[in-house]
């Protein structure tokens, strides 16, 4: 039992197990704020009401060759898309609206010429959320409308030609398909698309997970120097590495449980776009995804367990860690973040070896392969992360100092 | 390494803290086996930095440090095998019961849990507490309490040198009394060598066998408890003390 890691991992987790506040504070966190993310980005935008004002100053209709059109009826669309996205419609100028559709005088003359174009004014109130929201749907009426004008314009110019005129072939001479295709060079299926996206949602999830677990250990070398119980400890026979893996493995379950009540949160705030948008996103989340997910989740707060002991062991001070602290969180922050828009692989020479060097990229690398399939690679980035936990542990041993820990200030 | 009947040896040791503060000015002093030696001096006089060294937690500057037969800082691991520390207002982990404070150290002294169980008895034996008591929370307890079970996680590793700082410091009548009365027991049953710090002249009185006087970083005096008082023709060692302090100065 002596010289084993037995007593110093029995000793913390009996004394985490009874801090029943903080293991309910950090499941509770994650497994709420993920899904109230999910109802205010999505839902909360749909209870807000805007208010729309559309005015139809050309009524009436207009011929194109045997096609007939009416400003009426354009009205009409764009005030049904208007509704359909929680607006509140008027028909006349009002002080205050978030967006204004103006069907001008001579619109319906513009839009019948074969030389002129037809204009509409949309005004937009500045700072307001709605009013994009309500542009796309006025968008997407007037982009159906215009297409709709200029099939029959088209058809209109081949009778005055006395020529067959395909209107598709005069708008759309272009047709381009896209394919996707994944690693291997094989394709893929739009839902693996939707795969790739949860790897980078994914993987930028790991920046809620580093937190809790750095603090604990903060407070498990401090705060034991502080309530007096590390001085008793240090003249025992305690090796100083089970010491330092011991309360590194004790702490890193706070991250794991995190980590675990994270990726609860995440499928929950996945199942609100599933249901809002019909893509059935819990289907592509395979065992293999979340166990790469839950690894990664676990090197990662390993991993910031073994940047921040060095410094906590060496300062024994809480100041001290907690600038330390803020510093690695940015670190991995600015790593999670970067995961979201480019691939670390992708980047040129020096930034990417710099970023490789940040334990980090290697846990976002695990989720991102994992998603592609690429088991191999997934594997090569555990490794090396792994690598770089079992170093920086060596570190904090070296640098473990009894007098610097009794006579720090805290 | 023999140790030639002495536990510990300190010759002209040294240290400082930073550039200026001299806690130890060459002190030198050897504490046989078997007896209650008590490091007596006030506030600031270098009583817990000679503990600490000799604890392993802090190296010495200049000077030889015998403990057990080990030199130190060379040998650290070999005397925590063999020693146990008490901390002056040494702390208790308080989400855990006493039984779990006394069974957590007991572990790390302990070949298996079995002869672990079997010391961490042997510590509720010495805490005296209650048995309900030494399976309620550490953080429930008084500051007696406390150090009841802080003395006892100290006494019951079967060390063969017990290092205690200020054992009593800021408890009451009632229970440094019962801290003294362990300290005498213990000592008494298992010929252990204890060394104490303190700056209560009765409590050293009535426990040491003998006492260095210490003050700012130096020896003033070394000898029996009655010896120091006769050399100073004092009715107690408080007087003692002051007397010879007063002489130095």
């Amino acid at each position: 039992m002596r010289r084993s890691l037995y007593p110093v991992v029995w000793k913390e987790l009996r004394d985490m197990a009874r801090d029943i506040k903080t293991l309910v504070a950090i499941s509770l966190l994650p497994l709420l704020m993920m899904p109230l993310m999910g109802i205010t980005s999505i839902y909360v935008q749909t209870l807000q009401q805007g208010v729309a004002v559309v005015i139809n100053e050309d009524p009436g209709t207009l011929t194109i060759g045997n096609a007939t059109f009416s400003t009426n009826d354009l009205a009409n669309s764009i005030v049904a898309a208007l509704k359909s996205k929680g607006f509140r419609v008027l028909n006349h100028s009002v002080k205050s609206y978030d967006i204004m559709v103006i069907i001008p005088k001579g619109f319906r003359t513009n839009l019948s010429s074969l030389t002129r174009v037809a204009l509409i004014r949309i005004v937009k109130s500045v700072g307001s959320a709605k009013s994009n929201e309500g542009e796309n749907a006025v968008q997407s009426v007037l982009g159906s409308f215009a297409r709709k004008v200029a099939e029959a314009k088209v058809r209109y110019l081949g009778i005055l030609a006395g020529r067959q005129v395909s209107p598709d072939s005069v708008l759309n001479p272009i047709v381009y398909t896209t394919v996707l295709v994944g690693p291997s060079g094989t394709t893929v299926s739009v839902e693996e698309s939707f795969r790739v996206m949860l790897g980078r949602i994914l993987a930028f999830s790991l920046v809620f997970v580093t937190t809790p677990s750095i603090a604990y250990i903060t407070d498990s070398v401090v705060g034991e120097k502080e309530r007096k119980t590390f001085e008793a400890l240090l003249a025992t026979p305690v090796p100083r590495w089970s010491l330092v893996i011991g309360k590194t493995l004790s702490a890193s379950v706070i991250g794991l449980i995190t980590g675990l009540a994270d990726a609860v949160g995440l499928l929950l705030f996945f199942a609100l776009p599933s249901m809002t948008y019909g893509v059935n996103l819990f289907s592509l989340l395979t065992p293999g995804l979340m166990i790469a997910h839950v690894s990664a989740v676990y090197l990662s707060v390993l991993a910031s367990l073994a940047l921040i002991l060095p410094i906590v062991i060496r300062s024994g001070s809480y100041r001290v860690a907690q600038a330390f602290s803020l510093a690695i969180i940015s670190v991995a922050s600015v790593v999670f973040f970067i995961s979201l828009y480019a691939d670390i692989n992708a980047l040129t020479a020096p930034l990417r070896y710099a970023l490789y060097v940040i334990p980090y990229s290697h846990a976002v690398g695990m989720i991102k392969q994992s998603v592609l399939g690429e088991v191999n690679q997934a594997a090569i980035h555990a490794l090396v992360i792994i690598a770089e936990i079992g170093v920086l542990l060596a570190l904090a041993v070296k640098l473990f100092s009894e007098e610097k820990i009794i006579y720090s200030k805290t | 390494m023999s140790s030639n009947g002495y536990a510990i040896r300190l010759e002209g040791v040294v240290k400082t803290f930073g550039k200026k503060v001299q806690a130890l000015k060459g002190i030198s002093f050897t504490v046989p086996k078997g007896v209650i030696y008590g490091i007596l001096g006030p506030n600031g006089a270098g009583k817990t930095t000679t503990l600490r060294i000799i604890a392993t937690l802090v190296r010495h500057d200049r000077g030889v440090v015998e403990v057990l037969g080990h030199r130190l800082p060379e040998e650290r691991a070999e005397v925590r095998e063999r020693i146990s520390y008490l901390p002056e207002d040494a702390g208790l982990y308080h989400r855990l019961t006493g039984w779990e404070n006394l069974l957590y150290f007991a572990m790390i002294y302990a070949d298996d849990i079995e002869s672990a169980k079997e010391m961490a008895a042997r510590g509720a034996e010495l805490a005296r507490l209650p048995e309900k008591d030494l399976h309620r929370k550490a953080s429930e307890y008084s500051k007696g309490m406390s150090r009841r079970v802080a003395l006892a996680r100290a006494l019951m590793v079967g060390a063969d040198l017990v290092l205690l700082d200020e054992p009593t410091s800021g408890l009451d009548v009632f229970s440094a009394y019962t801290i003294r009365k362990t300290i005498k027991e213990f000592a008494k049953r298992s010929g252990t060598t204890v060394l104490m710090s303190s700056h209560n002249m009765l409590e050293v009185e009535e426990l040491c066998d003998r006492v260095i006087l210490i003050n700012k970083g130096t020896i003033v005096a070394e000898g029996e408890p009655k010896e120091l008082k006769r050399r100073a023709n004092a009715s107690n060692l408080e007087e003692a003390f002051i007397k010879l302090v007063g002489e130095f100065n």
